[in-house]
């Protein structure tokens, strides 16, 4: 049986570099390094974009519904010993679908798969819930820059 | 297909490129940037079902240049 890891807000910060605001989930589980990352992500109505989106109708807008799977994602990855702390790019992103608004009070439970990881370029998946109902989903192609850098040619003679 | 015709063809679909593909190089073009060397690397490697070594990926500085290395690997363009 394999064992799987967990990581509260520190040990993101310890494997990812986003940081406030634009930090999108509070805690990951169920991880396999290489393989796969569940995370959770609270949303209060503290969230600076709620009264922006919209002040009659707080609910959160669809780019921060991808950063917090993305930022899943690459959990799945920058789990391993020798990736934390590396930075990454998206490369992306397709089949993008919104399900469901997600407003004040509610809990986005992700989980993703990683379909590949090869010198430096992921791709995968993750889908989310808002309880048992279904959130938004979509496929990604990350890049770690760090990785890439040390597959380019360095000349063209 | 030949091996020429499905090199030139990974090239052309890797960079969505129409000019003379057999004079690109690495960064001739936006397209040939570093993350799309690596996705170059890998349609090369699943075409032909090879694996190529790191010193080789580094090496893939051009179209011409890649002939010669894909030799190594007995893959005749």
């Amino acid at each position: 049986m394999t064992s799987t890891l967990n990581f509260n807000i520190n040990g993101i910060k310890e494997c990812q570099r986003n940081r406030h605001p634009l930090l999108f989930v509070d805690r990951i589980f169920d991880v396999i390094p290489g393989k796969k990352a569940s995370g959770l992500k609270c949303f209060s109505y503290n969230e600076w974009f709620f009264p922006a989106h919209f002040d009659d109708e707080p609910n959160v807008p669809g780019f921060i519904q991808v950063e917090s799977l993305v930022q899943t994602f690459i959990m799945s990855f920058l789990s391993m010993d020798d990736l934390r702390g590396q930075k990454t790019n998206f490369i992306g992103i397709n089949n993008a679908k919104f399900k469901r608004k997600i407003i004040p009070g509610e809990i986005l439970t992700i989980h993703s798969i990683l379909q590949s990881f090869r010198r430096g370029i992921a791709t995968g998946s993750a889908l989310s819930f808002v309880g048992d109902e279904p959130a938004c989903s979509a496929d990604f192609v990350v890049a770690v820059p760090f990785l890439l850098d040390q597959f380019k040619p360095k000349s063209t003679s | 297909m030949s091996n020429l015709d499905k090199y030139r063809t990974i090239f052309i679909e890797s960079f969505e490129y129409s000019g003379i593909i057999e004079d690109l190089e690495y960064q001739a073009i936006a397209e040939w940037d570093s993350v799309g060397h690596m996705q170059l690397m890998a349609a090369l490697e699943d075409s032909f079902s090879i694996e190529l070594d790191v010193d080789d990926i580094i090496d893939f500085a051009s179209f011409k240049k890649g002939i010669d290395i894909l030799a190594k690997y007995n893959i005749v363009i």
